[in-house]
C-alpha cells in the first residue's frame, strides 16, 4: 500500500466495522497480499464486542440516548455514592463478556494464525449457582456445579442418589452423539433438554438446574441437541489447556481484546486502518462498488464486506456491567429485566462475603437486540451475521467469516490453509511468559 | 567482580514506536536490531515487532519494539498497542516541523493512555541532513546547533525540542538511522531509566527452564509446541 490518498487504489476489499468477524476476516486476509481497508465508523475497534473506559462508557450512553445505534438501547450508568472508584482508564468494560472454552475453533485459529500471542488470557475455573438462604437462620451462598468426574466424587453438595444420576450422566454425554447413544435422545432432540434430563434421567429439580447452568443457556430453554453438544463441549475442553478449567477469558477486554489483536495482524499484513469513518453512500457499478466514507473520502473497492446492523428476530438480552471487580450479569429482556438484574447483584454480593457485602462502585446497563442469524452473499457486497448474544462464543460465526474469506480470496487461497500462518518474527520460547 | 560469567537477570520490556508516517521509525529499530539501514524504505508492512537484548552492567533488557504497523496514520492505533508499554520512542523528522508537533500529539496520548510510570524517549531523527551531520553533535551538551547554515535541512532546533522534552521529563536524542549515531544510545538510555521495581518477574538463570511457569495463577498459555529459534546478540 502505497502513501497516497485512500481514493487513488481501486481496493481488492473494504471491510466495514471492526467486530469480532470483520476482524477476523482481516486476520485471514493478513498474508493475502490483498488490498484492504478496513473502517469503522466508530472512533474504537470492537463494535458491537468493544471494551470501555468509563469515559468511553459515558459518551457511548450519551450518544445512544441522540442517535439510533442499532442493536443497543435503554443505556444507563450509575454512580453509587461511595468511594473507591479509581480512574477513569483503570477499567475496561466490555460490551460482549463472553467465555471462550478451551475446545472453541476460535482459539485454535488464534493460535494457528500466531495472533495468540498477544492476547492474554484468564482461566475460568468452575461454574457456580446462587443458592438463597433455605431458613432465616441460613446465609446465602454460591454453590460451585461438580462437572468432572473427581468433582461428582468429592462434592458435599448432593446426596449419593444424585451423584450417581450426575455421572451417569456425564458419562452418557462424552459419547452422546455415538450412533447407539443418539438412538436415545433422537426423540427429544428438538425438545426442551430439561425434558430429557426429567425423563430418561429422572433427575431432580436441583440437579436439572446443575446441568441447565453447564449449558448457559439464559432462558433455560435449550433444546436437547444443542444442550447436549455444549455440555459435551464443556467436558472436553476441561483440562485442555491446564487443569482444573473448561473455559477461557480474554484479559482486560473480552472479545474485543480478540477484534483489536486481529486487526493488528491486518495492518502488519498492509492493510489500511481508519476508525471514524462509516460509509454514507454507495454505488455499485458492474464490477465495483463506489463509497462515500463520512470522513469525506471517496473510496472504490471490488468487494464491501459489513456486518449486518439489521435487528432480527432473536429475544434480547438486558446486561448489567457492575464495577465491583468487574462483574457482568446477564439475562433475558423483559419489561422489569433491570430490576431483576439489580436484585441478582445484590444476592450475588451478599453471597459472597455474608460480613462484609462488597459495595458496588458503577452500574452500566444496556439492553441489546438480536441481530440477523445468516449471512448474505451477493456479487459485490457481503453482509456478515448481527454479533452473537450467547454467554459463550459461538463457533458458528466463524464459519460465516471463512465464507467471506473464500470469496475474497478464492483466486488464490488454499482452503486447507485457511488461518495457518508461520510467526513473522522469530521467537524464544521462554520470552513470552514475560 | 567475583563471577563474570554469571548470568545477570534479565527482563522484557515492551517499547512501543510513536511518530508521524515517514520519520524513520522503522528505520531506528532496523538501526538498533540488526545495524542496518535501507534507503527510500516502503512503508511498514509485515513486521509486527522485534526483539533486541540490551545489556548493562547489572542486568539484561530486552526490548519487544511493537512497531505501529501504520495504524497511526489515520490515528487508530488500538488500546492493545500501549497496553503494558514500559517504554515508548516518540519520534520526529527535525527536519519536518509538523513532525514535532505530531510528536507532541503522541506524548499526550501516552500520558493518557500508557501505564504511569512509562519511559519515553522523544527522538529527532534524520540528523544526516543537517549540517551537523557528521556524527558529531552532542545532544547532552550545550545544545547551540547551527540550523541557520546553508545546506542544512535542519528545521526544529536542538534547543526548542530539548525544552520542551525537559519540560515533559522526556528522554531526548538526535538521531541519524541512516549513520547509526546515537541509535544505541537512545535504547541503552531507556533501558537504565527503567525502573528496577517495575520489572516484572526478572528471570535469573534457569527460569527458562521451568517448564509451565505461570506468572499469575490464573493465566492461561496458549503455547502450543512449535520451533523455538532464540534471537541472540546485542547491539548494546
Amino acid at each position: 500500500m502505497a502513501m497516497g490518498s485512500v481514493s487513488d487504489t481501486l481496493w481488492d476489499v473494504v471491510i466495514c466495522g471492526t467486530g469480532l468477524q470483520q476482524s477476523l476476516l482481516a486476520l485471514s486476509l493478513s498474508r493475502s497480499g490483498k488490498n484492504i481497508l478496513h473502517i469503522d465508523p466508530n472512533d474504537y475497534y470492537g463494535g458491537a464486542e468493544a471494551a470501555f473506559n468509563l469515559q468511553e462508557a459515558e459518551s457511548w450512553v450519551d450518544r445512544l440516548a441522540t442517535e439510533d445505534k442499532g442493536f443497543f438501547r435503554s443505556a444507563s450508568i450509575t454512580k453509587p455514592d461511595v468511594a473507591g472508584l479509581s480512574f477513569p482508564r483503570a477499567y475496561s468494560l466490555a460490551l460482549a463478556p463472553q467465555l471462550i472454552h478451551a475446545r472453541s475453533e476460535l482459539l485454535s485459529q488464534l493460535v494457528s494464525s500466531r495472533a495468540y500471542r498477544q492476547v492474554e488470557f484468564l482461566a475460568v475455573g468452575s461454574f457456580y449457582i446462587f443458592k438463597a438462604p433455605s431458613g432465616p437462620e441460613q446465609q446465602p451462598s454460591l454453590v460451585r456445579i461438580p462437572s468432572t468426574r473427581e468433582d461428582v466424587f468429592s462434592t458435599t453438595a448432593i446426596s449419593a442418589k444424585a451423584k450417581r444420576g450426575l455421572m451417569k450422566f456425564l458419562k452418557f454425554v462424552l459419547d452422546y452423539d455415538r450412533l447407539e447413544q443418539r438412538d436415545v435422545w433422537k426423540t427429544f432432540a428438538g425438545r426442551p433438554l430439561v425434558d430429557f434430563l426429567q425423563e430418561h434421567f429422572k433427575m431432580d429439580a436441583e440437579l436439572k438446574t446443575y446441568i441447565i447452568t453447564l449449558t448457559l443457556s439464559l432462558d433455560g430453554k435449550i433444546t436437547t441437541e444443542d444442550g447436549l453438544s455444549t455440555i459435551y463441549r464443556h467436558l472436553t475442553s476441561m483440562g485442555h489447556f491446564g487443569p482444573g478449567f473448561a473455559a477461557l477469558y480474554p484479559k482486560w477486554g473480552g472479545i474485543s481484546e480478540v477484534a483489536q489483536v486481529a486487526c493488528r495482524a491486518g495492518a502488519v499484513g498492509g492493510a489500511v486502518y481508519m476508525l471514524g469513518a462509516g460509509i454514507k453512500s454507495m454505488a455499485t457499478a458492474t464490477d465495483e462498488v463506489e463509497l462515500e466514507l463520512t470522513s469525506g473520502d471517496m473510496v472504490k473497492t471490488k468487494l464491501l464486506v459489513r456486518g449486518n446492523e439489521s435487528v432480527g428476530d432473536g429475544p434480547s438480552i438486558s446486561r448489567l456491567v457492575a464495577v465491583v471487580g468487574v462483574l457482568y450479569l446477564t439475562t433475558m429482556a423483559t419489561s422489569n429485566s433491570k430490576e431483576v438484574l439489580s436484585r441478582a447483584l445484590e444476592s450475588f454480593l451478599s453471597a459472597m462475603d455474608h460480613d462484609q457485602v462488597p459495595q458496588c462502585l458503577y452500574q452500566l446497563y444496556y439492553e441489546q437486540a438480536a441481530g440477523v442469524k445468516q449471512s448474505r452473499l451477493d456479487e459485490l457486497t457481503i453482509d456478515l451475521p448481527g454479533p452473537s448474544l450467547s454467554l459463550s462464543m459461538d463457533d458458528l460465526l466463524l464459519k460465516h467469516v471463512r465464507e467471506a474469506w473464500k470469496k475474497v480470496a478464492s483466486d488464490t487461497a488454499d482452503d486447507a490453509e485457511y488461518m495457518i500462518f508461520t510467526d513473522r518474527e522469530p521467537v524464544d520460547d521462554d520470552d513470552e511468559l514475560e | 567482580m567475583a563471577d563474570t560469567n554469571a548470568p545477570k537477570p534479565s527482563s522484557s520490556v515492551k517499547l512501543v514506536l510513536l511518530g508521524e508516517a515517514a520519520v524513520g521509525k522503522s528505520s531506528l529499530v532496523l538501526r538498533f536490531v540488526n545495524n542496518d539501514f535501507q534507503e527510500n524504505k516502503e512503508p511498514t508492512i509485515g513486521a509486527a515487532f522485534l526483539t533486541q537484548k540490551c545489556n548493562l552492567p547489572t542486568r539484561t533488557i530486552k526490548f519487544e519494539i511493537w512497531d505501529t504497523a501504520g495504524q497511526e496514520r489515520f490515528a487508530s492505533l488500538a488500546p492493545m498497542y500501549y497496553r503494558n508499554a514500559q517504554a515508548a520512542l516518540v519520534v520526529y523528522d527535525l527536519t519536518k516541523p509538523t513532525s514535532l508537533i505530531k510528536a507532541k500529539h503522541w506524548v499526550a496520548e501516552l500520558q493518557r493512555q500508557a501505564s504511569p510510570g512509562i519511559v519515553i524517549a522523544l527522538v529527532g531523527n534524520k540528523l544526516d541532513l543537517t549540517s551537523d551531520s557528521a556524527g558529531t553533535a552532542e545532544v547532552s551538551g550545550d545544545g547551540d546547533d547551527n540550523a541557520e547554515d546553508s545546506g542544512d535541512a535542519r528545521k526544529i532546533s536542538t534547543e526548542e525540542a530539548k525544552t520542551y522534552a525537559e519540560e515533559e521529563g522526556l528522554l531526548f536524542f538526535e538521531t541519524s538511522a541512516k549513520t547509526g549515531h546515537n541509535v544505541t544510545e537512545v535504547f541503552t538510555a531507556i533501558a537504565n531509566a527503567i525502573p528496577e521495581t517495575s520489572l516484572k518477574s526478572a528471570r535469573g538463570p534457569g527460569a527458562s527452564h521451568a517448564g509451565v511457569s505461570r506468572t499469575e495463577e490464573q493465566r492461561v498459555n496458549l503455547n502450543g509446541p512449535r520451533d523455538s529459534h532464540a534471537k541472540e546478540g546485542c547491539a548494546c
